[in-house]
């Protein structure tokens, strides 16, 4: 892989942001993703293969060392926020078609329920894997979900939800989508969710964590 | 049950100093213990600081009633004629209860919006932590009001029950708004949207049994069922 590439990488892995952030330690000093990114595209990479060989595949990383315990929501979180930086030099390629993204994912907490950190991390981790995100929120009803259907066609819908009580809240929006969109494909998730229950209410994919969001959006774009 | 019954709600008020959860803790539930150079463990400390030196609170209490009903197949507890659908799981948890201790509690508006307004920043880190130490100040909160009520009730021999809310244990969120009309005149100033949902959203509601056989279990994991649930990966990380 290009040297430039590499340290991308590794300052997304491990969260580094820019030349001015102290962390991670053993870097300090060093430039960031921010500076990387630049330096990348000034190289004449094009940023599809900065996305692909460096960006996605670092995030990719990070989310496999979370599912193993390796690290967790704050060391993830870091590691997107050096994503986010790199992508300010990416993002008006996928504004100009030069990039593109594998798709588009809604997501939003079902109605009823406020919790989000959970689904924020999916947001994160699926953007940072190469599909265009629409966050519809906390207490997101169906209408909500159909409206952003209208808008982003063809797009997959994830549903997040904390309580036993408002995961049923799920099923209502699969069977309302469906009656007009049956072709939509969903993921459900959440601590009270369970691969069973997901499929007892018709999702096509139950996410115990971010990564598995990721291989079941794969999957869907393979199938 | 007439509607017009007024309970008694036992207020207590904690500044924030009392009960915001101490870095170790707080490093510890966020699993940043081991990292002190950490900008999640910077910015905690930073914002634990200042909010310990601010002069807002937590604000909580209970409200007490006879337990007139307990049925186990249907799942309701009826306490002075308001009936709550709690589920079975919880009917069980309160079989030798013959009171009941219906709470609310809130750490106040300052966790959520300032999560909200992070998060639309894209500050996502600095909004999980924000939010982290919400929950844990308004737990802290309603452990200091569980052990008062502990204490009130031992002076009359009673002991109590562990603490348990709707939107947990099948215990549906629609139930809060007979908990709040039970509870009625109240100084939290947690609101209920028209889905059940509290504001401030670090807040708590629920309810705790009182009776002279009463007891409290060992918490959570052991009596939960629920094997994805995030806070038993929790505990079992630590």
């Amino acid at each position: 892989m290009n040297e430039i590439l590499e340290k991308l990488f590794t300052c997304i892995e491990f969260g580094k942001i820019n030349t001015a952030s102290p962390y991670p330690p053993q870097m300090r000093g060093q430039e960031g993703a921010m500076e990387l990114t630049k330096q990348a595209l000034e190289a004449g990479i094009a940023p599809s293969e900065i996305m692909d060989s460096a960006l996605i595949p670092a995030m990719t990383r990070v989310g496999q060392k979370f599912t193993e315990g390796q690290v967790f929501v704050p060391q993830m979180l870091l590691s997107a926020k050096a994503m986010n930086a790199a992508l300010t030099h990416i993002k008006p390629f996928f504004l100009s078609g030069e990039v593109k993204r594998k798709g588009t994912f809604i997501i939003g907490t079902v109605f009823g329920d406020l919790h989000d950190i959970g689904k924020n991390l999916v947001c994160m981790m699926v953007e940072g894997a190469g599909w265009e995100v629409v966050d519809l929120g906390v207490d997101a009803s169906a209408e909500k979900f159909l409206a952003a259907l209208e808008e982003h066609p063809g797009a997959h819908i994830g549903l997040s939800a904390l309580l036993t009580t408002t995961m049923t809240n799920m099923k209502t929006i699969i069977d309302k989508v469906h009656e007009t969109h049956p072709e939509v494909k969903f993921i459900v998730g959440g601590a009270p969710v369970s691969a069973e229950f997901a499929q007892e209410i018709g999702a096509d994919g139950y996410a115990a964590d971010p990564q598995d969001d990721i291989k079941i959006l794969e999957n869907f774009l393979n199938a | 049950m007439s509607d017009s019954v007024e309970h008694t709600f036992h207020t207590y008020r904690f500044p924030y100093g009392e009960v915001l959860p101490s870095l170790d803790e707080l490093a510890r539930y966020l699993h940043m213990d081991e990292d002190a150079e950490h900008p999640a463990y910077l910015y905690m400390k930073e914002r634990l600081a200042e909010l310990t030196s601010s002069d807002l609170e937590a604000v909580g209490g209970y409200a007490v009633g006879a337990i007139d009903g307990l049925d186990l197949q249907a799942g309701t507890l009826t306490v002075e004629g308001v009936t709550f659908g709690v589920g079975a799981q919880v009917c069980g948890y309160l079989k030798e209860a013959t009171e009941a201790a219906l709470f609310l509690c809130t750490a106040g508006p300052l966790f959520s919006d300032e999560a909200h307004e992070l998060n639309a920043q894209g500050d996502f880190l600095e909004a999980y932590i924000i939010d982290a130490i919400g929950s844990l100040t308004v737990e802290r909160a309603m452990d200091k009001i569980h052990k008062a009520l502990e204490v009130e009730q031992a002076k009359r021999g009673m002991k109590i029950t562990n603490r348990y809310s709707p939107g947990y244990c099948n215990w549906p969120l629609r139930d809060q708004r007979p908990l709040f009309d039970f509870v009625s005149e109240n100084p939290t100033g947690i609101a209920l949207s028209e889905s059940c949902l509290m504001h401030p959203i670090k807040s708590v509601s629920g309810v705790i049994g009182i009776g002279v056989k009463a007891r409290r279990r060992a918490y959570g994991c052991v009596i939960c069922q629920n094997k994805t649930c995030i806070y038993r990966r929790l505990v079992q990380k630590n």
